[in-house]
C-alpha cells in the first residue's frame, strides 16, 4: 500500500513548502524531492533560502540563471535512476530582472528600468519582492513539460503564510495609484497638487538627483504593473488547482499545533487551495518504545566508569521522556487536524542535523513509508530489558 | 568589555535560535549592572504579534519607549515615526512642515518607494541614540536592537552603506553617516550572531559572522545559546556509547545531544575570529529566563573585571 505522504508525491505536480524559519523547511523539501525522484519523477526543487548548505549537499551550485541537474555521482549515490532531479536555488534578483526584461513595454525600457540606480541597488530589499519572484519562478517550470513533480520551497517568514499573501495582497510598491502619482504631469488638479507637494518635500529632504531617480523607477516600473497584477490572478487560480497541494512544515519547538490551526485556516477555507497535511520535523516521537536505563540491567562485570556514568545518565533520561512523550502527544494531535485525508508525519530528529545526502535518503524512505513512524501499526522498535 | 561600554548592539541570528530570548536577556542583564536600556525591534507593517511582546505579555510594543522594568524601556522602531522625525527637522517653515506630515499622499510614498521604509526605521534608531535626559546624560545608554529573523538579517548593518549610495544628496546623507559612524565605530556599536550547539546552526552562525565582516558593522561576537551541561567523563561516555549498542534507551539522545554540542562549540571557536560565550540550556521554561539573565550577568562581569 502507498503511503499518504507518498501518494502526494507520485500524483501531484507541485508541491508547496511552507513554514517558519528555523523549523528545517528546506531540508524537508530536499528530502520530498528525493524521495520522489527516488521513486522515478523527474523532479524539480526551488528554493531562494540563500544558504549555501543545501546547495553543497546537493552538489549544485548556487543561483545559476537555470536549475542544474544533480551530478551523476550524486544521483547515483541517493538512489534516482530512473528518476531524475534537479535543483533551482533561485537569486531573487536574478528572477527580478528577467521579469524584467520579459514583461517591459519595449527593450529600451527594460534596459533604462535595469540601470536604475534605485532598481540595482534595491530590488532584494523591495517587500514582496521575494515572494513574487518565487512565484513566477514556479509558473514558469509547471507551464514547460521538464518536470513531473515541481516543490517549491518558500522564503522563510516571521509567520509561516506570508508568502500565501503575496500572489493576493499587492506588495505596496506594487499600488497603482503610487505609480500614477509620480509620473509628473498626468491627472486632475488634486493629484497634481500632491504631486508638486511631494516633489518639494523630496527635493528638500533627499535632493533633486534622488527625486528623479525615483520618479524615473515608478515610471519604469509602472509600465510592468498591468501584466503583474494580470499575472497574479493568474497565480491564485493557478494555486487553487488539483494537482497543487500545501505542505506545512513545523517542528515541535514552534508552537505546531497552533500555527496549524492558523494555516488550515488560511489555505482551506480563507484562500480555498488544497492543504496535503503537516510534516513534523527534529520529532523524538518515533523513540517513544524506548526504555528506561536501569542499573540492575548492568552485567556484574560492567565497568566502574558504566556504573557511574548510568547515575549521570538517570536525570538526562528522565527529562528525555518527558520531552519524547511531550512530542508523542503533539503528533497524534496534529495527525487529528490533518483530519481523514490529510497527513501528518513525523520526521525524526537526526544527530548531524541532517546535512549530507545519506540524511537526506534517510528522511525521503521516512516520507515513503507506508506509514509515520512510531504510529500504531509500525512494528515496535526493539525494546531493553 | 563585551555589551555593557557600547551604545548599540544589535542581536542577529536565524529563526529559532531563541535571539529574542536572548536579546531581552541582555537587556536585563545590562539594566542590573546599572545602565539605562531600551529593547527594541524592528516594527511589523503587517501587523503580525510582536516577539519581544509576546515574551513580555504585551501584544505590540509602542514606538515611544515604554518603561518595564528599573533601567528597562522596550519600543519598536517604526519607518513612519523616522519618515515624520526626519521631515520635521529639516523642511522649512511650519505651514510645508503641516502640509507634509499631514498629507496621504505623502505618506503613502515614502512607504511604497525601495528603501524609504528602511530609512524610516533607521532615522528612528537615530533619533532614539540622540535622545538626552534634562540633565544632559544620555536617556538610553544602550540599545539593544532584536533583528528581524528572516529575509534581510544584514540589512540593517548594511544599510546606511546602501541608503548612501542611492541616496547621494540632500540632509539625510548627514543623518546617514551621523548613525554610521555610531554603528560602524567598534567602541560603540557590535553585532551579536546567536546561534544554538547544532551542526547546521553552527554552520549558519559561520556563515552569518562571515556576511557581517563584509559589511562595516564591528562583530560583537557569537552566543551560543542552550549549550547543554556536561556532567559525563571520557571514560564515562565511551562506556555508555558501548552499553547503548543494539538497546533502544532514553537517554541515548541526551548523550549525542551533549557530544554533538562539544564539536559544534570546538568548530565555531575554530571558525569564527571573535568571542564565543555559551548561554545555559534549561530544561524548565520557568526557570530560563533568569538563568540566562544570570549566565549573562556573569559573561559581563567577567569581562569587566578582565578589562
Amino acid at each position: 500500500m502507498t503511503g499518504r505522504v507518498a501518494r502526494e508525491l507520485l500524483e501531484r505536480r507541485v508541491l508547496v513548502c511552507c513554514g517558519a524559519g528555523g523549523v528545517g523547511k528546506t531540508t524537508v523539501s530536499a528530502a520530498l524531492a528525493l524521495a520522489a525522484a527516488r521513486a522515478g519523477r523527474r523532479v524539480l526543487v526551488v528554493t531562494v533560502d540563500p544558504s549555501k548548505r543545501l546547495a553543497e549537499t546537493l552538489g549544485v551550485e548556487r543561483n545559476p540563471p537555470e536549475p542544474v541537474a544533480l551530478p551523476a555521482d550524486r544521483l547515483a549515490a541517493a538512489g534516482i535512476a530512473p528518476g531524475h532531479l534537479a535543483a533551482w536555488m533561485l537569486d531573487p534578483q536574478l528572477v527580478s530582472d528577467k521579469v524584467v526584461g520579459a514583461f517591459s513595454r519595449d527593450p529600451e525600457r527594460a534596459r533604462e528600468l535595469l540601470q536604475n540606480r534605485i532598481y540595482k541597488n534595491v530590488t532584494a530589499m523591495i517587500a514582496g519582492m521575494q515572494e513574487y519572484t518565487a512565484v513566477e519562478a514556479l509558473h514558469d517550470f509547471v507551464r514547460d513539460d521538464t518536470y513531473d513533480l515541481v516543490i517549491l520551497d518558500t522564503p522563510p517568514s516571521r509567520d509561516a503564510l506570508r508568502f500565501l499573501d503575496a500572489p493576493d495582497r499587492a506588495a505596496a510598491f506594487l499600488d497603482r495609484r503610487i505609480f500614477n502619482l509620480f509620473v509628473p504631469g498626468e491627472g486632475g488638479m488634486i493629484r497634481r497638487a500632491a504631486t508638486k507637494l511631494i516633489e518639494r518635500v523630496m527635493d528638500i529632504a533627499f535632493g533633486e538627483q534622488t527625486r528623479r531617480d525615483l520618479q524615473q523607477f515608478f515610471d519604469l516600473f509602472g509600465s510592468l504593473l498591468d501584466h503583474l497584477n494580470h499575472n497574479q490572478a493568474e497565480m491564485q487560480a493557478f494555486f487553487r488547482r488539483p494537482e497543487v497541494g500545501f505542505v506545512l512544515v513545523t517542528s515541535p519547538a514552534r508552537g505546531a499545533l497552533a500555527e496549524a490551526e492558523f494555516f488550515a485556516r488560511k489555505t482551506r477555507d480563507a484562500l480555498r487551495m488544497h492543504l496535503c497535511g503537516y510534516v513534523l520535523n527534529q520529532s523524538l516521537a518515533a523513540r517513544a518504545s524506548a526504555a528506561m536505563p536501569d542499573a540492575a540491567a548492568l552485567p556484574d562485570d560492567a565497568p566502574a566508569a558504566l556504573h557511574s556514568g548510568l547515575d549521570k545518565l538517570i536525570p538526562l533520561a528522565a527529562a528525555e521522556k518527558a520531552l519524547v512523550d511531550e512530542h508523542a502527544a503533539l503528533a497524534a494531535d496534529l495527525a487529528g487536524r490533518a483530519g481523514p485525508d490529510g497527513f501528518a508525519w513525523v520526521l525524526p530528529a537526526l544527530g548531524g542535523g541532517a546535512s549530507t545526502l545519506a540524511d537526506l535518503v534517510t528522511l525521503a524512505d521516512v516520507l515513503m513509508a507506508e506509514t509515520p513512524p512510531g504510529s500504531p501499526s509500525d512494528p515496535p522498535t526493539k525494546a531493553d530489558s | 568589555m563585551y555589551f555593557l561600554d557600547r551604545r548599540i548592539l544589535l542581536i542577529t541570528g536565524k529563526g529559532g535560535v531563541g535571539k529574542t530570548t536572548v536579546a531581552l536577556a541582555i537587556a536585563r542583564a545590562a539594566a542590573r549592572r546599572g545602565r539605562r536600556v531600551l529593547l527594541a525591534e524592528v516594527g511589523d507593517t503587517d501587523g503580525n504579534p510582536s516577539p519581544i511582546g509576546r515574551l513580555i505579555g504585551r501584544a505590540q510594543l509602542s514606538h515611544e519607549p515604554q518603561p518595564l522594568e528599573e533601567r528597562l524601556s522596550v519600543c519598536h522602531l517604526w519607518a513612519r515615526s523616522g519618515h515624520e522625525l526626519f521631515l520635521r527637522s529639516v523642511l522649512p517653515g511650519a505651514p510645508l512642515i503641516k502640509a507634509a506630515v499631514r498629507s496621504r499622499a505623502v505618506e503613502r510614498f515614502l512607504t511604497a518607494a525601495p528603501s524609504f521604509h528602511e530609512m524610516g526605521v533607521f532615522y528612528h534608531l537615530l533619533t532614539l541614540l540622540r535622545a538626552k535626559r534634562s540633565d544632559g546624560a544620555r536617556r538610553h545608554e544602550l540599545i539593544v536592537l532584536d533583528m528581524p529573523a528572516t529575509g534581510h538579517t544584514l540589512a540593517l548593518t548594511g544599510l546606511p552603506d546602501i541608503l548612501l549610495r542611492l541616496i547621494p544628496g540632500g540632509p539625510i546623507v548627514e543623518a546617514l553617516r551621523e548613525g554610521q559612524a555610531i554603528l560602524n565605530d567598534p567602541k560603540q556599536g557590535a553585532a551579536w550572531v546567536v546561534a544554538l550547539p547544532e551542526q547546521l546552526p553552527v554552520t549558519e552562525a559561520i556563515e552569518l559572522v562571515a556576511g557581517l565582516g563584509e559589511t562595516s558593522m564591528p562583530t560583537g561576537g557569537v552566543l551560543l545559546n542552550r549549550m547543554p551541561t556536561d556532567p559525563f567523563t571520557a571514560d564515562e561516555r565511551a562506556a555508555l556509547d558501548a552499553w547503548f549498542e543494539g538497546r533502544a534507551l532514553f537517554g541515548e539522545h541526551g548523550l549525542r545531544r551533549i557530544e554533538a554540542a562539544r564539536t559544534a562549540h570546538a568548530r565555531l571557536e575554530d571558525a569564527v575570529d571573535a568571542p564565543v560565550l555559551t548561554l545555559p540550556d534549561t530544561p524548565d521554561p520557568a526557570a530560563a529566563s533568569s538563568a540566562l539573565v544570570d549566565a549573562l550577568d556573569r559573561h559581563m562581569r567577567g569581562s569587566e573585571e578582565a578589562s
